[in-house]
């Protein structure tokens, strides 16, 4: 739109000079910079668009100013046509908003230098289609321009013209929402792949199904993109934007997880997993996060073709039952875990725990436990690495799963063999030292040097007294390690030492392990670290690792100390005997630490090392050689730290062997010997030991890393000492500050749980939605209960007098003869020669014959164990309002908690009433059958349960299985109290498993409740009341199966409609007058057991 | 003309039967000296132990020692008919009869019992009675497992009085002098229900037998077995570990008998792993658990 008739430059200037001043100075600037070569016509033209865009609105000359000014940039880029172009566009923009064309100039040098030419009229209706006519629009499409340079440097055009457009979307809901997003974009357009197309489209998507989410999706997807294999970032997208029209909801938050997931696994492995996600698009939208999730998983246990399979699997079951693919991608489901271990080559302790416990306790010959070492951390008593076995004396302990090789096979054969090392601890006796027992091989120095030592510390500090030296150690472990000044040079030698001690005699016993073993090892020194790049002492302490390893050749030693180093050899070379004992190693090690120690820990020149051959055949006897007494006696006396040059390096413990794990002798035995304090009266060895004492040896033991535990050291070890007394089995007072509060919740939508603690148990849940368990989902906590006065027991059966004596009569028929023969009949097992003589004679003499006279035995043998299940949760303590009960108290909130509180209020009413409880009427039911079956002398066990969520379930032994009838068992049923909700299937589960293991041919078990299993997450409205009922069923379906007679026993009088579902074929009774339990109990007991 | 039928077994009357090798024992302890002392007092002896430990053996072996033939019946494998009294032959020799009880044991069963013959009832002693009338070692294994009234027999047997009653012929026996009941039992495996009572235990001195230690009876599997020592050893030391585990979901720990059959399949070629599957491993337990558990011991000990 320029003027027909192009004015002088002079007259230009004059035009402008109307404008405010900036006008004409960035014009007379920029005319200055124009390019010489530029016609004059054309240096008119674009003085005059100038002129004319300032003179299109008031505000238009700031436009203009901002023209000028960038002109001669933009020009540079485009043949003066497109220039013009360009200017007009400008032009328009500025009648609709000054302020946009002002943006639109001041964004066009950069731009124009990634724009094509034809572009640019279209990139101006981009900004220009973005502005409504409001400011906040306008804002937007500034925003747009400043922007532009950056987005096009990501972005073809194309896709900025779909940005643009979702923009335009977005911006009908929020204007801020939009500018924000546009601010992202520039941040996450570089991240994405090729085609961001499909980021957009999905972005739009996202505008209509749920607007407010695009922020939150921009803002994931900068985190989450670049977790993702760059090429595959594309089809990441693409999914989530099927998982958005398949109508998922917080698109966002599954792209995190997802990215989270795909950050563990392999970059190249991401490709195949995308494919399988979008094949499983099309049977499940919801299944492919799941899917995702699990994969990293799985992934740890899983190569990609098994996972491959483990998918196809859940595919399957996806078509018959969603509910129960869903779960087996979430692996909540027990199927889902059969089939991962199916297809995994990791060995998985849990699933072989059974038989090398089994393994370990027939090597070890004494109660050894198995456990995985994670257990072990948690126990708190100073172990900390959750990775490595070792073993505390009593259990060994493993890692969770092995998966080191390829194949199952192997994993199996490491797993073997650490833990045949473990158990080589307790059965060649590792934690039996007696510092006075003299050594097998060696000469004995021990007393020796700790006499020379305590003469120096005595000579040094005369202020000590004999009497506190004497005995400033609680064990023999703890005494030996006080010879040395480096605690922790000694213990990684000990621990060297012995470990290969034990490999020598578990190799020499068991000839069978030997190949498995050697390849062990061999592994093992393969992945040690670099003897060359050590300083000298502990190059020298990795040297004698090595050989340990069997490793005898070319092991580098420092020149300087070759001589050292065979020395070494020869005394670790004694040790390989299979009559070497601990106190072998104690002296061992006690002739290598001085060997050790002697040499500073410096930097060694690369050029200073020399490969030493050790002979692995020793055949002449070891004696000391003449300078080791020497050495011995510089140690003693402490000299060894003294000589030590300045300049050295701070010794530091070698890497551990991995299949040889954590030793921590000192520590052990000092459990050993607390147990033994605790299991015994304390027998001569002395004074019981105390918490300082304790605290002392903890603080010295070198074997106690804590600064890998997190927090005040102090406390730390405070705790330790704690722990390991409880560890020990002793009663301490509770310390509040470090046992964990009692309930611990844990969400009902999260993972399998553990048993970590002693008496913890976990049980499977059924989840019949899914139709399958739900793994690991409940835990057991077994406990006693406490103990109340024992003239309840005396008073309730004084109360039922008449009812007692008939009950034990009654009972004290059912005793069975053993075996009853019954004679004179037609037909039985074998003739009875008495009889048929009979007839003969009868024949002889005329008589008729009887013809009956054969006999049958009839065994009867009564074998019964029975468990009586209570149900103590809350709703017992209702009181029994002859007649006047709430027919329903289903009335009662379905909130558990606040349930509780409803029923706290109404207990607290209870409290006030002089009449019974439910509670009550079970104690005294629980009295009177004890009564009676100690009479017939039936197993029998009671247990109480209760609880609160799925990982307290609380279980009470009130009388155990194999535990005879005593007055404690009396005081505990006084005990008795209602406590928190139902879970019934975890408990009938127990149940099960301790009859399971009960001897007796008929076995039962009898479940007595007030009401429905109700708990959280377990119960509450919709299908989780049919939750509870189906996975009551299951158990007592589960306890059938496995032959035991399930009877449920209920006097909620509405219980016919579950317990129809409940009990299925099982026996149920439900009773209108709750004063009947007593009797009703007794009569079924008998019924069922004849 | 037939060829006469020959005879494929011997057959020897119950107090007849005579062993004519030493059998092999060797002894953990004191129970040569014990047995001796017992038998010259005439104090009855309970055999206590788990199942093939070598209770049946000692026995065999005491009668030997003591210089007498050796005579054995299994139950129900019908007494073979009397022909003649064999008390004759040799009255130097200890005869010893021994009988597996069994839950349907009765006290007939030992004394004796009337058995047609033609048209005629023809009175036949039972073993118990046999070895009263010859005075030999009548030697009951797993007693426990027998009803109850043969401790009627017992009794008088096992006091001062040393009789037999024999109800359905009227009669009293008075137990030749070289007479003395043994019993064995295994207090491990049987219930409760089926312990012995104290007045029949206490007429008793008892023999506490486990299995032998682990060189000796590395020794006795190299004998019986007639495999190298190192193989004796490496069985020896399998069932050492095996009966660690007792009580720990197995009975019964594996028997020396059990681990001389290991060894006498591998003196026959078999590998050593396999012949310790099949004779030991299969042989104490159904527990899939624990027969993984013992193949892992049996792999580290054997190659």
């Amino acid at each position: 739109m320029v003027n027909q008739q192009p004015p002088t430059l002079q007259q230009l200037r004059t035009e402008l000079r109307r404008f405010p001043a900036p006008v004409v100075e960035e014009f007379d600037k920029a005319r200055a910079k124009m390019p010489r070569t530029m016609e004059e016509a054309n240096i008119l033209a674009w003085g005059a668009a100038g002129l004319h865009i300032a003179d299109q609105t008031v505000r238009s000359w700031e436009a203009t100013t901002q023209y000028f000014r960038v002109s001669p940039k933009v020009v540079a880029y485009m043949p003066f046509n497109y220039f013009l172009k360009w200017t007009d566009c400008g032009s328009d923009l500025c009648k609709e908003s000054p302020t946009l064309a002002a943006s639109y100039f001041e964004a066009s040098p950069a731009a124009m230098s990634k724009l094509r030419s034809r572009h640019i009229e279209s990139w101006a209706a981009l900004g220009g289609s973005l502005y409504k006519g409001t400011w906040k629009s306008s804002t937007l499409a500034c925003k747009f321009f400043a922007f532009s340079p950056a987005l096009m440097d990501s972005l073809t055009f194309p896709e900025l013209e779909r940005f643009v457009a979702f923009l335009d979307a977005l911006a009908h809901r929020s204007y801020d929402l939009a500018a924000e997003c546009l601010s992202l974009g520039v941040q996450i357009f570089p991240l994405i792949g090729e085609d961001k197309t499909a980021f957009i489209t999905l972005a739009t998507a996202l505008v209509d199904s749920g607007w407010r989410e695009v922020k939150s999706f921009f803002d994931a997807g900068a985190k989450a993109l670049p977790k993702i294999d760059q090429e595959q970032r594309f089809r990441f997208l693409k999914i989530a934007e099927n998982l958005v029209h398949g109508g998922g909801s917080n698109i966002p938050g599954v792209m995190l997880e997802t990215s989270q997931a795909f950050s563990r696994i392999e970059p190249d492995l991401h490709s195949r997993i995308l494919d399988l996600a979008e094949a499983l698009i099309q049977e499940s939208p919801q299944a492919v996060p799941e899917f995702i999730k699990a994969s990293a998983q799985v992934m740890d246990r899983l190569s990609m073709a098994q996972l491959e399979r483990w998918y196809e699997e859940g595919v399957n079951l996806l078509r018959q039952n969603p509910d129960g693919g869903l779960a087996y991608f979430k692996i909540e489901s027990a199927h889902s875990e059969t089939m991962l271990e199916a297809l995994s080559s990791g060995v998985e302790f849990e699933r072989i725990k059974a038989i090398m416990e089994m393994y370990c306790r027939a090597l070890a010959g004494e109660e050894v436990k198995l456990a995985s070492s994670p257990e072990l951390v948690d126990r708190n008593i100073g172990w900390v690495s959750a990775e490595s076995p070792t073993t505390e004396g009593s259990t060994v302990f493993v890692p969770d799963v092995v998966d080191r090789y390829h194949s199952k096979d192997e994993n199996f054969s490491w797993f073997k063999v650490v833990s045949t090392h473990q158990v080589a601890h307790l059965e060649f006796g590792s934690f039996f030292f007696e510092f006075e027992r003299p050594s097998a091989l060696f000469e004995d120095r021990r007393s020796h040097v700790e006499s020379q030592r305590s003469s120096e510390t005595a000579a040094n500090s005369p202020d000590l007294d004999g009497e506190g030296l004497e005995r400033a150690w609680i064990t023999d472990m703890q005494r030996y390690f006080n010879l040395f000044e480096d605690r922790k040079l000694s213990l990684d030698i000990f621990t060297v030492v012995e470990d290969g001690r034990l490999d020598f005699r578990v190799k020499y016993e068991y000839p069978g392990i030997k190949a498995a073993y050697a390849r062990v090892q061999i592994d093992s020194s393969e992945g040690r670290p670099e003897i060359t790049s050590m300083p000298a002492r502990e190059a020298l302490v990795e040297f004698l690792v090595r050989l340990s390893l069997q490793q005898y050749r070319e092991i580098p030693a420092p020149h300087d100390y070759v001589e050292q180093a065979r020395q070494i050899a020869a005394v670790a070379r004694q040790i390989l005997d299979a009559e070497a004992a601990v106190e072998d190693t104690a002296e061992a090690t006690l002739r290598i630490y001085a060997i050790i120690s002697s040499i500073p820990n410096e930097e060694v020149p690369e050029d200073q090392w020399d490969d030493v051959d050790v002979e692995d055949e020793q055949d002449e006897e070891y004696t000391d050689p003449e300078d080791m007494q020497q050495l011995l006696q510089q140690m003693a006396m402490g000299m060894d730290m003294e000589l030590r040059p300045d300049g050295e390096q701070d010794y530091e413990s070698s890497e551990e062997v991995d299949y040889r794990g954590d030793f921590k002798p000192e520590l052990t035995q000092l459990l050993t010997q607390l147990r033994m304090q605790q299991d015994g009266p304390t027998d001569a060895s002395g004074d019981p030991i105390t918490q300082e004492q304790l605290e002392e040896l903890l603080q010295n033991s070198a074997e106690l890393d804590l600064q890998a535990v997190e927090g005040d050291i102090q406390e730390t070890q405070g705790m330790f000492a704690d722990n390991l007394l409880k560890e020990a089995g002793m009663q301490l007072p509770d310390n509040p500050e470090f046992s964990n509060g009692p309930f611990v919740h844990v969400d009902e939508d999260g993972d399998s749980l553990e048993a970590s603690e002693p008496q913890t148990f976990v049980y499977d849940e059924w989840d019949f939605r899914a139709g399958d368990y739900k793994p690991r989902w409940c835990i057991v906590r077994q406990k006693t209960m406490a103990e109340g006065d024992p003239n309840f027991f005396g008073s309730t059966l004084h109360s039922y007098g008449g009812l007692v004596s008939r009950i034990r009569r009654q009972f004290e028929m059912m005793v069975p003869e053993m075996f009853r023969k019954v004679r004179k009949l037609e037909d039985g097992e074998e003739i009875d020669i008495d009889d048929i003589i009979e007839a003969i004679v009868d024949m002889k003499t005329g008589a008729s014959p009887s013809d009956k006279f054969y006999w049958r035995r009839n065994k009867v043998q009564r074998e019964v164990a029975a468990a009586f299940l209570l149900d103590t949760s809350a709703s017992t303590a209702e009181a029994i309002d002859d007649g006047k009960r709430a027919a329903d108290d289903w009335d009662a909130p379905d909130d558990p908690v606040e349930y509780m509180v409803w029923l706290r209020t109404r207990r607290g009413e209870a409290a006030r009433r002089s009449y019974k409880r439910i509670i009550d009427v079970e104690k005294e039911a629980i009295v009177l059958i004890v009564n009676a079956l100690e009479a017939i002398g039936d197993v029998y066990g009671i247990y109480g349960f209760s609880g609160y969520g799925r990982e307290n379930v609380e279980y009470y032994t009130i009388k155990d299985l194999d535990e005879p009838f005593s007055d404690r068992v009396k005081r505990r049923i006084d005990r008795v109290a209602p406590l928190h909700a139902t879970r019934m299937g975890p408990a009938i589960r127990h149940a099960t498993a301790t009859l399971e293991k009960a001897d007796a041919r008929t076995k039962i078990l009898f479940l007595v409740s007030d009401g429905r299993p109700q708990d959280r997450g377990y119960s509450r409205e919709g299908v989780e009341k049919e939750y509870a009922v189906h996975d009551t069923r299951m158990a007592l379906e589960e306890a059938r199966r496995k032959d035991i007679n399930a009877f449920c026993l209920t006097v909620d009088k509405n219980g016919h409609d579950y317990l129809k579902t409940m009990c299925a074929d099982m026996g149920y009774e439900v009773l209108d007058n709750i004063y009947d339990l007593p009797e009703r109990l007794l009569f079924l007991y008998r019924r069922l057991t004849m | 003309m037939t060829s006469p039928t020959r005879t494929l077994f011997r057959s020897y009357i119950i107090e007849e039967y005579h062993l004519t090798e030493e059998p092999y024992y060797v002894p953990v302890g004191d129970e040569i000296e014990l047995f001796e002392a017992a038998y010259a007092q005439k104090i009855p002896v309970i055999f206590k132990g788990p199942t093939g430990c070598g209770k049946t053996r000692f026995v065999e072996y005491m009668s030997y020692r003591l210089g007498q033939p050796l005579t054995r019946v299994q139950q129900n494998n019908g007494a073979p008919p009397e022909n003649g009294s064999a008390e004759a032959d040799d009255r130097d020799h200890l005869p010893l009869v021994t009988i597996a009880c069994h839950e349907d044991l009765t006290a007939s069963d030992l004394v004796g019992r009337y058995l047609l013959e033609g048209d005629r009832t023809v009175w036949i002693d039972g073993p118990l009675t046999r070895a009263v009338k010859v005075g030999g070692i009548c030697y009951l294994d797993e007693i426990v497992e027998a009803r109850k009234d043969t401790t009627v027999l017992i009794h008088p047997l096992t006091d001062h009085r040393r009789i037999l009653p024999v109800e359905k012929r009227g009669e009293l026996l008075e137990a030749a002098d070289g007479f003395l009941l043994i019993l064995s039992y295994n207090p491990g495996y049987q219930s409760a229900l089926k312990d012995l009572k104290h007045s029949t235990r206490q007429r008793f001195i008892s023999i506490e037998f486990d299995y032998p230690p682990r060189d000796i009876e590395a020794e006795i599997i190299a004998h019986e077995s007639g495999c190298d020592e190192d193989t004796a050893m490496q069985l020896a030391k399998l069932g050492e570990k095996i009966r660690n585990l007792k009580e720990h979901g197995l009975a019964e720990g594996a028997s020396t008998r059990l681990l001389i059959y290991a060894g006498q399949m591998i003196s026959n070629g078999i590998a050593p792993r396999r012949a310790c599957q099949v004779a030991v491993n299969w042989a104490v337990t159904d527990d899939y658990n624990i027969q993984r558990s013992i193949e892992e011991l049996t792999t580290s000990i054997f190659e």
